[in-house]
């Protein structure tokens, strides 16, 4: 008996617990959402700020960012998405196509402000004429390298910052010769790093149109162009161009490799190097007086567009299709990209971005190294996306096995290499 | 009268038969099992159905599935050659490292047995790495592998044979081999317990009277220990050899399957075609999982019928 009485307040007080709950409280909204790049303070912070800035214009919104490792992040979207759940807000890369092909991702033209995003970087994100990922970060593909190690082997780089192909094949010479690394890189843990060389020669050999034919199967691997590239990029594997733990060297130790120990000449990188080299020396950044240079790839003989340079879109925010509150997820991404989130995301990550941000000067510890970056850009003509970005499946895997790793790790000939990728990639 | 009390009220409360299973009602029984049943119908049978049911379905864009009947199986039998090398990778494995991991376990059983010194300090030292996570082992391991800094190779260069260093994860034709090093260091100590347990229940009078016959220690081992361990030594085989036919963790961390696909196995394909293939189509990499489901069956069922007409296996 008395235990029915103490049930009946209580449900009596749940009820009245329930209807005395604030009208405000129950409209109150939570957008999740999933990001990689937990590793980066300088993102962390710029896209929790982002949160923190819609928090205070809307008190009823509340963010909630969920940060991951990219391979955790990719293998909880693929189970979470296809089962209807998932987050509102989701870190997308332009290589991530099979969402966009299942539709679990949501059309954004008529959800973001697109006059805060530069077209190119939209460009990359438009599917059959809509558009399904905000571009974040953008970036080139540079070789750093350590300006001392080259005063010290007695080389000048040229005024256009740009080694003719037998001049970077003799500098890689030279440092091997001198006792030192030519090429820090590993690929323990990533599947593209290897291919900076490679690819990047590619491109210039082949031009942009020839290069994308490449990559998406109407150009053969044995077009007497690529196949020169590759004994070019031999020669450079034969003379010691990697270090000899290059097959196991991760990506992170590569930086360390190359600023700090043992030391190297050069680390071929996307510009996104600065999200590793500068933090704090012990948090594995580069040390504060490291003289730090920028130069072009090689020109390639004959090449049809040595200004040629890979410019790929990074981070990129998508929207969940399934989500109840697009509206407020948009509000999300349009906080992420004002123009005064784009000129801090260029000040504090120090790296290009696809918002639009109007900075016409530096400062602060690395405007050097951002002016000389963007010195590095002037002339270029820009080929959008990376080998990456443009194949799948059995191509991918053979790009990243064979052209990333075995190739440049010296355990392929020519011929070899360039009968699986043609047997991968090549359609005929 | 006063001590048998509880007793005497417990079976008020609870009359003969009453707790009884073979006695409850079927209406009692469903409500006892209904939640493990749930969990199990879950977890395990639904996905289990469901990778079958992929396996014959194509996900097309926008996740409409199309049966595509046995197409699946076709290709992955006729024309997927990565399918093949994994699947003599997995072979490999699970041959050598089973035997090397049951002889070894025995062996070190052995040392333990017969009063090696330092026994104490040997069985927690041989034991310790069996509870470490395969991440942390893992990461070790790339460590001591690495060309420059690796202990392998330091010690190789110290001891003069510096003409012996490698890539050893780095060189398709050591990278299996050294991650199956790897693997076997791992699971050695839990194969050495079992061993250590079985060992200490064996019959005093069996092994006192082979003594008083003077059967010599080898003898001893041949003709009496491992005949009686032979459940032991099946037990573990079987076990042993079904766990390395899943092999996945320890080849992602250490090699993700490279280099050339030289260490992938069955476990990291199915991973890569279904989470890194630009693919929502979980249609192919089930076909695999199916396919590979019913061989690991089949050699459990032999191995089992072989084993039943002499031993009763425990697991």
């Amino acid at each position: 008996m008395i235990t029915r009485k103490l049930a009946a307040a209580l449900l009596v007080a749940t009820g009245l617990g329930w209807a005395a709950v604030p009208k405000a409280q129950a409209e109150d909204v939570t957008i999740n959402v999933w990001t990689h790049e937990a590793d980066e303070d300088a993102k962390v912070a710029f896209r929790e700020l982002a949160a923190k800035n819609l928090e205070a214009a809307h008190p009823d919104v509340h963010v909630k960012i969920t940060w991951y490792e990219k391979n955790p992040l990719l293998a909880a979207l693929k189970t979470a998405l296809p089962a209807g759940q998932g987050p509102d807000v989701l870190y997308v890369e332009p290589d991530w196509t099979e969402y966009v092909e299942a539709g679990y991702l949501a059309p954004l033209d008529d959800l973001i402000d697109w006059n805060n995003i530069e077209p190119w970087a939209r460009a990359v994100w438009v599917v059959n004429g809509k558009t399904y990922g905000v571009p974040q970060e953008a970036y080139t593909n540079e070789i750093y390298y350590n300006k001392d190690l080259l005063k010290k082997l007695g080389v000048e780089l040229p005024a256009n910052a740009q080694f003719t192909q037998s001049q970077f094949l003799d500098l890689v010479k030279k440092a091997k010769a001198a006792g030192i690394t030519p090429i820090a890189q590993g690929v323990g843990d990533r599947p593209f790093p290897g291919a900076y060389i490679l690819g990047e020669a590619l491109l210039r050999k082949l031009g942009k149109d020839d290069y994308r034919k490449l990559w998406t199967g109407s150009l053969s691997f044995e077009d007497p162009r690529v196949v020169d590239v590759f004994k070019w990029t031999k020669e450079l594997v034969d003379a010691g161009a990697y270090p000899k733990n290059f097959m196991t060297l991760k990506l992170g130790e590569s930086h360390y490799y190359f600023y700090t120990k043992p030391g190297a000449l050069m680390l071929p990188m996307g510009s996104w190097y600065t999200g590793r080299a500068f933090v704090p020396e012990d948090k594995g950044g580069q040390p504060k007086d490291f003289p730090l240079g920028v130069m072009q790839y090689p020109a390639m003989d004959g090449g049809a567009c040595n200004q040629c340079k890979t410019s790929a879109v990074g981070a990129s925010f998508a929207i969940n299709s399934a989500s109840k509150h697009k509206d407020i997820a948009a509000e999300f991404i349009n906080a992420m990209s004002t123009p005064e989130m784009g000129k801090r995301w260029i000040e504090t990550v120090y790296l290009q971005t696809g918002i639009k941000a109007d900075v016409k000067s530096f400062s602060g510890p690395y405007a050097a190294y951002f002016t000389e970056l963007m010195e590095r850009q002037k002339g270029a003509d820009y080929f959008i996306g990376g080998p990456r970005d443009l194949t799948r499946g059995e191509c991918k895997d053979s790009f990243a096995q064979v052209m990333n790793s075995a190739f440049p790790g010296g355990l392929l000939s020519v011929d070899q290499a360039i009968k699986m990728m043609n047997t991968a990639c090549f359609k005929g | 009268m006063t001590e048998r009390a509880p007793c005497g009220r417990a079976a008020k409360r609870f009359p003969p038969g009453g707790l009884d299973a073979r006695r409850a009602s079927r209406a009692t029984l469903i409500i006892l099992l209904a939640p493990a049943l749930l969990l199990y119908a879950a977890f395990m049978l639904y996905p289990v159905l469901r990778t079958f049911w992929n396996s014959v379905h194509t996900i097309k864009p926008n996740n409409v599935p199309a049966f595509v009947g046995l197409d699946n199986f076709r290709e992955l039998l006729g024309h997927d050659w990565v399918f093949w090398k994994a699947v003599g990778n997995t072979a490999i494995f699970a041959i050598v490292a089973t035997i090397a991991d049951v002889l070894g376990g025995l062996l070190l059983a052995l040392a333990l047995f017969s009063g090696a010194p330092f026994v104490r300090f040997l069985r927690v030292v041989w034991f310790t790495p069996v509870l470490m996570s395969y991440v942390v082992v893992g990461i070790i391991w790339v460590w001591i592998y690495d060309y420059d800094w690796g202990l392998a190779n330091v010690i190789l260069r110290a001891i003069g044979l510096g003409s012996l260093e490698q890539s050893w994860l780095g060189d398709p034709h050591t990278a299996l081999w050294s991650v199956m090093a790897t693997h076997i260091w791992k699971w050695l100590g839990f194969n050495m317990i079992i061993f250590l347990a079985a060992l200490y229940a064996l019959p005093a009078d069996v092994l006192g009277a082979a003594e008083l016959d003077n059967c010599g220690w080898f003898a001893k081992l041949i003709h009496i220990i491992i005949p009686m361990l032979r459940p032991t030594i099946l037990n573990l085989t079987v076990l042993s050899f079904v766990g390395k036919m899943m092999i996945f963790d320890l080849v992602w961390i250490m090699t993700g399957g490279g280099p050339l696909w030289s260490t992938e196995t069955v476990s990291t394909y199915v991973y890569k075609r279904a989470f890194d293939w630009n693919t929502f189509d979980l249609g192919y990499p089930s076909a695999i999982a199916v396919l590979w489901f019913l061989i690991i069956l089949a050699f459990i069922f032999g191995l089992t019928q072989i084993m039943r007409q002499r031993d009763r296996l425990e697991f």
